[in-house]
């Protein structure tokens, strides 16, 4: 032990003495230098990680394989921050056979203060699509705080911000040109909750149109918009809370959207009924797709084509609009075999909704074809078999 | 001396500042925790009522009967509950999805809705222990001789196509064992089949089938643990620390003394749909 004290004491002797007459060896000197150096980089470089572009390879640049391209599913990776799961979602739907994916790019994400973007995230998506062979189609809206009120919701946007999303849309259309060819303008504006828990305006909606896809446009010409995206519903004339959405894309007509949209977005849920079950104006079924895309050739629309950007069914064992699994799998096949036979005028049917980031808990969860841990349920095999061309 | 004295009330003064300031900024479930304090418990007692949420929509758990009254296994185990400790239950109906919120807010003092787990919640709600599992179970016929899954290699498993079930009789297929799934369009036709023994050799169902199955005296028993847990339990505000003790220990003594078996045996069985 006595041993240990004098060593001690001699090297402090020694580092007091060096430190005093700055007389440290050069080795010393050098080494110390280079591990101060090897913290600082390494230190950055793991903080700064992030910054740094995505940590998982965007892998060989890959083609879906489906024997019906108008499979596709709502994708949602919004609030899905591992650039692995990202990746991983995007691979099984290739592999389920889908060519296409809606995805939700909120502004506020990338405009969260006026004028400073970041576009990561975005970036991700894209690209990891992109590489997995899939066509997005590109939701937009969620307005930041910067560009509403107080106490309002980020689905609520007045007038005085309309240049602000137009400016947010078209930096998209810019920043995307080469990867993303349709871009969707906001999400069922006929539902009082969608407008911003404001009562819901076709007049105002056109408004926000008419100002988004010049902008839109002259950033990106060949760049495909799509409005309505209506919610189906039967709610009566002056409900509080929407707005029929035969009644509101007739309303859009009037007050001159034609010009201002080049597809139209439907969302087709079917609830309890058969793919198959003939259209009514007092039904809400997958074939009042046909009612709508009637009023676009009523008012001299016909020659525009449509796309299903929501829709499918539920097997909840507790909620009202649900079906059995069993009837959930014939039938959300046979919805993608009817677009592919019967509608010419549709391009895609995105089935809401792939996988969620995490359980919502709720009747949500059984919208889903993967669970949240990527273990695919049946009717994610089942579609995968039947885009593989497997006899039912 | 009186200097001194000064410097020691000041002192004090300070100290119980601090401690103020500290369980200021604790959550208010900390500040019940510290305060020993429940309110949730302590308003029951005074007012002698226990306010249960639940969604009287899914039989035979929760259902309305022919007057339009709540009936079914969680309102029996409520009532079971709120007899013991001398409160009277009073029931409110609330959509499933809204029922979290409903206690949170403090609409109600517990849920029981035959509400699954769910762990993101823990730090919002108390929950109880599980009084019922409805996960996915193995069944076979009384008389078979298979103890698991283990020993489902070119067995014959009855599911209903495109359920839970479903799901983990493929997962079973991609990294266990070499079966073969057998699809019926519901779990009660599979059922059927294995008691028929004809069809299947096993069964793969959730439990609530299994065990309105068994009461409607189905020669049929599970075999190893559940596959794929969902477990039914009781949630408080987080703040109710009192009454989840409660509710645990009653759970616990209703599953000791067999009540919780009485219950199922009572209420499992199959309830017409409307």
């Amino acid at each position: 032990m006595q041993h240990f004290w004098r060593i001690r004491r001699a090297f402090l002797n020694l580092l007091n003495h060096r430190l005093r007459t700055r007389k440290l060896p050069l080795s010393l000197r050098i080494s110390s230098v280079f591990v101060a150096l090897t913290l600082a980089v390494g230190g950055a470089f793991w903080l700064g990680r992030d910054w740094f572009g995505p940590t998982v390879e965007l892998g060989p640049q890959r083609t879906v394989t489906t024997l019906n391209p108008k499979i596709g599913v709502h994708t949602r990776l919004t609030d899905e921050v591992e650039p692995w799961k990202i990746k991983r979602t995007l691979e099984l739907v290739r592999e389920l056979g889908a060519p296409w994916i809606v995805e939700y790019f909120p502004w506020a994400y990338v405009e969260s203060q006026p004028g400073r973007y970041d576009w990561a995230h975005h970036d991700l998506v894209i690209d990891h699509a992109n590489r997995q062979g899939l066509t997005v189609i590109a939701r937009l809206g969620f307005v930041p705080e910067w560009a509403r009120p107080p106490e309002s919701t980020p689905l609520y946007l007045d007038e005085q911000h309309f240049a602000d999303f137009a400016n947010y849309a078209a930096q998209f259309a810019a920043r995307y040109q080469s990867k993303v060819k349709y871009i969707i303008i906001w999400n069922e504006p006929n539902l009082s909750l969608e407008w911003g828990y404001t009562p819901v305006d076709p007049a105002k909606y056109v408004a926000l149109l008419q100002t988004v896809y010049p902008a839109v446009k002259a950033a990106n010409p060949t760049v495909q918009v799509l409005a309505g995206a209506l919610a189906p519903t039967l709610a009566p004339p002056g409900s509080v809370d929407g707005m029929n959405d035969l009644a509101y894309l007739q309303a859009m007509y009037d007050h001159g959207a034609a010009p201002y949209f080049d597809l139209l977005a439907i969302h087709a849920y079917g609830w309890y009924s058969e793919p198959a079950e003939a259209p009514a104006p007092d039904v809400v079924n997958f074939r009042r797709a046909e009612l709508l895309y009637h009023v676009m050739v009523q008012n001299g629309d016909g020659a525009k084509r449509a796309m299903i950007t929501e829709g499918g069914w539920n097997d909840h064992p507790r909620w009202t609009r649900a079906v059995r699994p069993g009837q959930r799998i014939n039938y959300t096949i046979a919805a993608y075999q009817y677009a592919q036979d019967e509608w010419p005028w549709l391009d895609a049917v995105c089935f809401w909704a792939f996988r969620y980031p995490w359980d919502a808990m709720s009747y949500q969860d059984y919208f889903t074809f993967v669970r949240t841990d990527f273990e695919p349920k049946p009717i994610y095999l089942e579609v995968q078999r039947y885009a593989n061309g497997a006899q039912p | 001396m009186i200097k001194r004295r000064g410097w020691a009330i000041g002192g004090m003064l300070l100290l119980l500042l601090v401690v103020a300031g500290f369980l200021l900024t604790l959550s208010p479930q900390a500040q019940s925790f510290l305060l020993g304090r429940d309110e949730v418990w302590q308003t029951m007692q005074r007012d002698g009522v226990w306010r249960v949420g639940m969604d009287p929509s899914f039989p035979p758990f929760e259902w309305l009967d022919a007057n339009g009254q709540p009936t079914g296994y969680d309102v029996a185990l409520a009532e079971q509950m709120a007899a013991m400790w001398g409160l009277r239950l009073e029931i409110v109906s609330i959509g499933f999805d809204s029922l979290i919120d409903a206690v949170q807010t403090g609409r109600v003092d517990s849920v029981i809705s035959a509400l699954p787990f769910d762990e993101r919640l823990t730090e919002d709600l108390a929950y109880s222990i599980p009084y019922f599992d409805a996960g996915i179970v193995l069944a076979v016929h009384r008389d078979s001789a298979l103890l698991g899954v283990e020993q489902l290699t070119e067995q014959r498993v009855g599911v209903e196509w495109g359920s839970m079930a479903d799901m983990v009789g493929r997962r079973l297929q991609r990294t266990a064992t070499d079966l073969q799934l057998i699809p019926f369009e519901t779990a009660a036709e599979a059922v059927a089949a294995l008691v028929a023994g004809e069809a299947v050799d096993a069964l793969l169902v959730d439990n609530v089938t299994l065990r309105i199955s068994q009461v409607a005296g189905a020669p049929i028993v599970t075999v190893g643990s559940t596959l794929e847990s969902n477990p039914y339990v009781i949630a408080m505000g987080r703040n109710a620390f009192e009454l989840q003790q409660m509710v645990q220990t009653t759970l616990a003594t209703l599953q000791d003394n067999g009540t919780l078996k009485e219950l199922e045996t009572q209420w499992l069985v199959a309830v017409p749909q409307p």
